[in-house]
């Protein structure tokens, strides 16, 4: 239902929309019934000439129903969505796939610089290409992300991944994706880091094997050229916050 | 209450429409903004005046000629500038160019920009030995003119009464290769290389002190 707006492009992105659905399900019945019998009160109870209002002190036990049934229900159903949600956090947070590949993402005011692994797969070789503003990406392979910022908070945000991940000076947050569909999509900062915040969109290029090790080998006379961005040096941290 | 009430929702969605309308910019068919409201853009970093804020390291171009600015601006929007991944100004500024939607609003804002009069820019740098750089500066007089007023025609820009800190930065950014490297950055390629004559940065801060002797 989502997708029809926002592909799905991750493995998790399905899971984490089955929950949005789910949660909006579960609170817009509950919001919609709620007002249905507000308003159906206020109705029933309207003014009526020569009648007299009445207090009521709610405490019978058919008047604590009123509360204790919604209040109950409320339980349940959080419990519910409780569960849902930390089965996903779980996938998405907790886990760490083995990744098929690792790709660097720094940010800074206002830019996001990538580092490739080249055509070794391996990060901080002679072979990596560093790309401002494009990250490129094999579909249907696990990656790893080691995510910093340069300056201030950021935030990694691939919408159709369902992916929105924290950047802090100072650490070094993993996270992974397994893209699912081809493609380009957009890359965005939702942390306000400053004036150019608004500017700072960037495009992840989902690309088969062949077309990714076409770029590959197109770009890495490129990075033999210019020096590649210097590794992040804060400590790791492991898990994402 | 009064019975038009009833229609204030649909007033007030009818005339949220006409202002969005107000903003749609098909391509092609938009005015070009006044340079002066353009410059809008710019005074966060660069100053309400164009005078510059060393502390976000945003460079004084008040008074800068146009076809330097323009040049710029294009620079920086199609890549060839604020490309480096330690370019940190370089790429704040990047994103900030693209605040102009066309060549037209470009040319409009480097316009203004020019009409902008020339701040005094109080030197910050300590060390440097303007006669010595005198004798440095042979080689930049070639495309800067003896008195750093720039060239036009070799894409050289007025380079007296700039801050000695820009100045600095950007002799270290073209010689680091942060600036100039890229293949389709002429004037920058041009540039770099002269850079590199410069042993180091006593000898860049000599250079800059005799700049700063240059009147504009």
């Amino acid at each position: 239902m989502i997708d029809h707006y926002v592909p799905a492009a991750s493995t998790f992105a399905p899971h984490i929309d089955d929950l949005i659905i789910l949660i909006g399900a579960v609170v817009g019945f509950w919001g919609l019934l709620a007002e249905v019998v507000f308003i159906g009160l206020i109705l029933k109870f309207k003014a009526e000439p020569g009648v007299k209002s009445k207090y009521v002190s709610g405490e019978l036990p058919k008047e604590k129903r009123w509360v204790s049934i919604p209040h109950y229900a409320t339980l349940a159903f959080d419990l519910l969505i409780l569960v849902m949600a930390l089965r996903v956090w779980h996938e998405v947070k907790l886990e760490m796939p083995k990744p098929d590949e690792t790709v660097r993402v720094i940010a800074q005011q206002w830019a996001w610089t990538f580092v490739h692994p080249g055509a070794d797969g391996i990060l901080d070789t002679s072979d990596d290409i560093t790309t401002i503003d494009e990250l490129h990406v094999v579909n249907d392979k696990t990656y790893q992300f080691e995510l910093t910022s340069r300056d201030v908070l950021h935030s990694f945000s691939v919408p159709v991944f369902r992916l929105k991940q924290d950047a802090i000076p100072g650490r070094i947050i993993k996270g992974w994706f397994k893209p699912t569909m081809t493609g380009q999509f957009d890359i965005q900062c939702t942390e306000i880091c400053g004036i150019g915040h608004g500017l700072m969109p960037a495009r992840i290029v989902i690309e088969t094997a062949d077309q990714h090790a076409n770029w590959v080998k197109a770009n890495t006379a490129l990075a033999a050229v210019a020096p590649a961005a210097p590794a992040p040096t804060p400590t790791p941290t492991g898990g994402m916050p | 209450m009064p019975r038009t009430s009833n229609f204030a929702p649909l007033i007030v969605t009818a005339l949220a429409g006409l202002l969005a309308q107000g903003c749609v910019r098909p391509d092609g068919a938009h005015p070009t903004l006044p340079g002066q409201e353009l410059f809008r853009a710019c005074v966060a970093c660069h100053g309400t005046e164009g005078q510059g804020t060393p502390s976000v390291a945003a460079p004084p171009i008040a008074g800068l000629p146009a076809w330097y600015v323009e040049a710029q601006l294009g620079k920086f929007r199609s890549g060839l500038r604020g490309y480096h991944p330690d370019d940190a100004e370089g790429l704040r500024m990047r994103p900030m160019s693209r605040q102009m939607m066309d060549e037209a609003e470009v040319k409009a804002v480097s316009e203004y920009v020019s009409t902008l009069a020339l701040k005094p820019q109080a030197p910050t740098l300590t060390g440097g030995d303007a006669e010595k750089g005198k004798a440095a500066y042979g080689t930049c007089m070639a495309c800067h003119g003896d008195k750093g007023q720039g060239n036009p025609a070799l894409k050289a820009p007025p380079i007296a009464g700039q801050a000695d800190w820009y100045l600095l930065a950007q002799l270290q950014k073209f010689k680091g290769g942060l600036r100039g490297t890229n293949p389709a950055d002429v004037s920058g390629g041009q540039m770099r290389p002269m850079s590199l004559t410069l042993a180091d940065e006593q000898a860049m801060k000599n250079v800059i002190a005799h700049i700063g002797t240059l009147p504009r």
